[in-house]
């Protein structure tokens, strides 16, 4: 969650922008809490046109307690199946809109739905014009035939995110408690503290993997050379050097551990904005009613 | 089937007592249909969209001329043409809308070198289309221009054409009723066999003619006269391969009606004159492959018969004006009665066990849902006829969001006998169309 807050407060500042979003987990309460964060931040007035992907059938269908708070506290649009997208349908529906070379597919999950993607007939030719890199953490023993099958035929570079590259970086509680304070009802706090009691600091795995996805010439993090991911059977990930590799491996650089976490709290907890519109308003034009997030409605 | 005489050949409907007594079913089966009738600047769609997906029941407003059939309807939602969006070309919606409609592909941004895709009438025609006269048949009402731009770069050949026979050639839909009807039924004169070779003799020597001259003019030119110049080789091929049918089929039909004179002033009786004669085709079997263009996509075309003067696209951009909203509904509902009534016309023809509606797919919709926003998802589709028995109609379905339109195509080449693995942006075919 903390990872889509990161994504959503980046894309605030046009730093990037978020195009579709999809869930590995075949649950609606899932699809709804990606749609609710989604409409949570789309309440500054951006409108998020593509709906939330979702595999129809699958392992780990179950809910959280997680999901099941957010998508009961926030508002959704994901009422029934028909209300989600099918996963490689809608990714690539996304593909196709985006500029060449300039798009970047991040999964802080199983790679189960990249290689739904993946396969798809007509897909690679769509992700090798219009992708810049897959960039992925270490959640690979969920599914390891997605991990397989992504690794084996993804015509472009891969980015492996361990979990050691964020080891050492937890973000604070204290920010969760107090930073997104802006809204009565936030997603993300909801999400929290129906996860575990609070206070607890949060792993950032997740988030590193967006961070570098966006600002990948920061220099947040220090890059393997060139070379070639693939997995075994026990999904574990390899990686070996390699002149004519497409691949990479993100590595933790210690150094840089205070501004990684300045950047995760300011980022995530950003107030979502008022976006300029594209065409200046015309005078006779009825305005649609903008929603405001709980904290800027006037009493 | 015919009723010969001296020298004429009368095409009748598929009746009863063609099918031998001892005939097997496949035997005994009419021939499947497929067609598609395009009405332009999308709908209105709050009063398209029952609220309740399932049996179909009480129909909105815009479909209420379909009350009496929805157990011959299958009411389609969420499908998508994703190629009928932007995708980084700025505006044209209408263009790439009706560009790609059937072929589910992203329309080039030009009103020069036009590039689409294969429609799917035209796969089906070109597997299936030596079985009838005419492979497949084009049919609109209003604007056969096929060059200069008609929405914001695009070409014309995109927004008056649902028919592409290659990427670079669209078939522009016969306008003229009396054209049409000289097409499928001859000018009216009745040959002799000795007269219609003569005819058709002296029809190929042009031909060879015009082959021969046109040939010499190949060396030297650019690309894009060159492709012209294919292009109308091509047709003249086409031509070709027409002659021969009509060679080898001496019918003449008897459409049972006059020939028309010109285009009617009034728009119900010009759809009531082009959906007859398409009848009478599907009725000889001259064809089984049709696209109905109603009226160009992006059409500012009046409305005067039903009391509306204003044009129908800028009355689609309505800015949510109750007033202007209401005017789109009933051309909505204007276009509705006029399939209805052709409608009941097919379901009136018996045919079989069943009705000529029962052996035709129908397809009725628009490459715009809300033509006021210009948006692509959840487009309004129809489907009117059991396909020969294919459809479970009467019922509404929603499939899931982003479900390519293109999913639909796929499924309906395969109940026209013509498989094909990978269409325009299909992700599969749609499930539970079937009968159970």
């Amino acid at each position: 969650m903390l990872a889509l807050a990161l994504l959503y407060g980046l894309d605030g500042k046009n730093e990037c922008r978020a195009v579709v979003v999809t869930t590995s987990k075949p649950n609606l309460k899932s699809a709804a809490a990606c749609d609710a964060v989604s409409k949570f931040y789309a309440a500054g007035g951006f409108a998020r046109v593509l709906p939330v992907g979702m595999p129809e059938t699958g392992k780990d269908s179950e809910s959280t307690p997680l999901l099941d708070a957010v998508a009961a506290k926030h508002d959704h649009g994901i009422k029934q199946l028909n209300d989600t997208a099918d996963v490689a349908a809608v990714m690539r529906n996304a593909l196709t809109a985006q500029v060449d070379g300039n798009s970047v597919i991040v999964v802080v999950g199983p790679l189960t739905n990249a290689a739904s993607l993946v396969e798809l007939a007509g897909t690679r030719e769509w992700i090798s014009k219009k992708a810049k890199a897959l960039v992925f953490t270490d959640h690979i023993k969920e599914d390891v035939a997605a991990a397989k099958q992504v690794l084996k035929a993804w015509p472009g570079p891969l980015v492996f995110v361990p979990s050691d590259v964020s080891r050492d970086i937890q973000y604070p509680s204290s920010s969760i408690e107090k930073d997104f304070a802006y809204a009565s009802k936030h997603p993300i706090v909801d999400a929290y503290k129906a996860y575990k009691s609070m206070p607890y600091d949060a792993p950032t795995g997740d988030m590193a993997a967006v961070l570098y996805a966006v600002r990948e010439k920061e220099g947040y993090f220090r890059l393997s050379a060139a070379g070639t991911l693939s997995v075994d059977d026990g999904g574990s990930v390899k990686f070996a050097e390699s002149a004519d590799g497409k691949d990479r491996m993100l590595l933790p650089d210690p150094a840089q551990n205070e501004r990684i976490l300045k950047a995760y709290t300011e980022l995530a907890s950003a107030k979502p904005v008022v976006r300029q519109r594209f065409r200046p308003p015309v005078a006779d034009e009825k305005k649609p009613e903008v929603k405001q997030p709980e904290a800027e409605k006037k009493p | 089937m015919f009723l010969r005489g001296v020298g004429t050949a009368v095409a009748l409907p598929f009746l009863d007592s063609m099918i031998p007594a001892m005939a097997t079913a496949a035997e005994s089966k009419a021939p499947v249909r497929m067609a598609f009738v395009y009405v332009p600047n999308g709908i209105d769609m709050k009063n398209w969209n029952p609220e309740t997906e399932g049996k179909l029941g009480q129909l909105p407003r815009i479909l209420k001329p379909m009350q009496e059939f929805k157990d011959d309807v299958l009411l389609l939602g969420n499908l998508t043409h994703n190629g009928g969006r932007a995708l980084l070309d700025g505006a044209g919606d209408h263009g790439r809308c009706c560009g790609g409609y059937l072929s589910g592909v992203q329309p080039r941004k030009t009103f020069v070198d036009i590039k689409a895709g294969v429609s799917c009438d035209q796969i089906v025609a070109n597997k299936i289309g030596s079985a009838t006269r005419f492979p497949s048949l084009e049919v609109g009402l209003e604007d056969a221009r096929q060059a200069g731009d008609c929405d914001s770069g695009y070409s014309c050949a995109y927004t008056n054409n649902l028919s592409w026979r290659s990427e670079t050639q669209p078939l522009p839909p016969v306008l003229d009723p009396r054209a049409l009807f000289e097409r499928l039924f001859g000018n009216g004169e009745r040959l002799t066999p000795e007269a219609k070779a003569r005819r058709d003799k002296f029809r190929r020597s042009v031909l060879d003619f015009v082959m021969e001259d046109t040939k010499k003019l190949q060396t030297g030119l650019g690309p894009t006269d060159k492709r012209k110049l294919d292009e109308y080789l091509s047709s003249i091929r086409a031509i070709e391969l027409q002659l021969q049918k009509a060679e080898s089929d001496n019918r003449q039909i008897d459409p049972g009606m006059d020939k028309p004179y010109g285009v009617p002033a009034d728009f119900a009786e010009h759809f009531r004159l082009m959906t007859d004669m398409m009848t009478v085709a599907w009725q000889a079997d001259l064809t089984r492959v049709t696209t109905f263009l109603v009226t160009r996509e992006g059409t500012s075309r009046s409305y005067r018969e039903i009391g509306i003067p204003d044009g129908h696209h800028p009355l689609t951009h309505h800015r949510n004006d109750p007033a202007t909203i209401e005017k789109v509904t009933q051309i909505n509902e204007y276009h509705v009665k006029q399939f209805a009534a052709w409608v009941a016309k097919l379901k009136a023809i018996k045919e079989g066990d069943g009705s000529l509606l029962d052996n035709t797919m129908l397809v009725y919709g628009a490459g715009l849902s809300d033509g006021n926003r210009h948006t692509h998802e959840d487009l309004p589709t129809m489907i009117v006829g059991k396909g020969g028995n294919n459809f479970k109609t009467g019922r509404r379905i929603v499939y899931r969001r982003e479900t390519p339109m293109s999913n639909l195509f796929l499924t309906m080449m395969d109940r026209m006998g013509v498989h094909t693995e990978h269409f325009g942006d299909a992700t599969g075919r749609l499930p539970g169309l079937d009968l159970a």
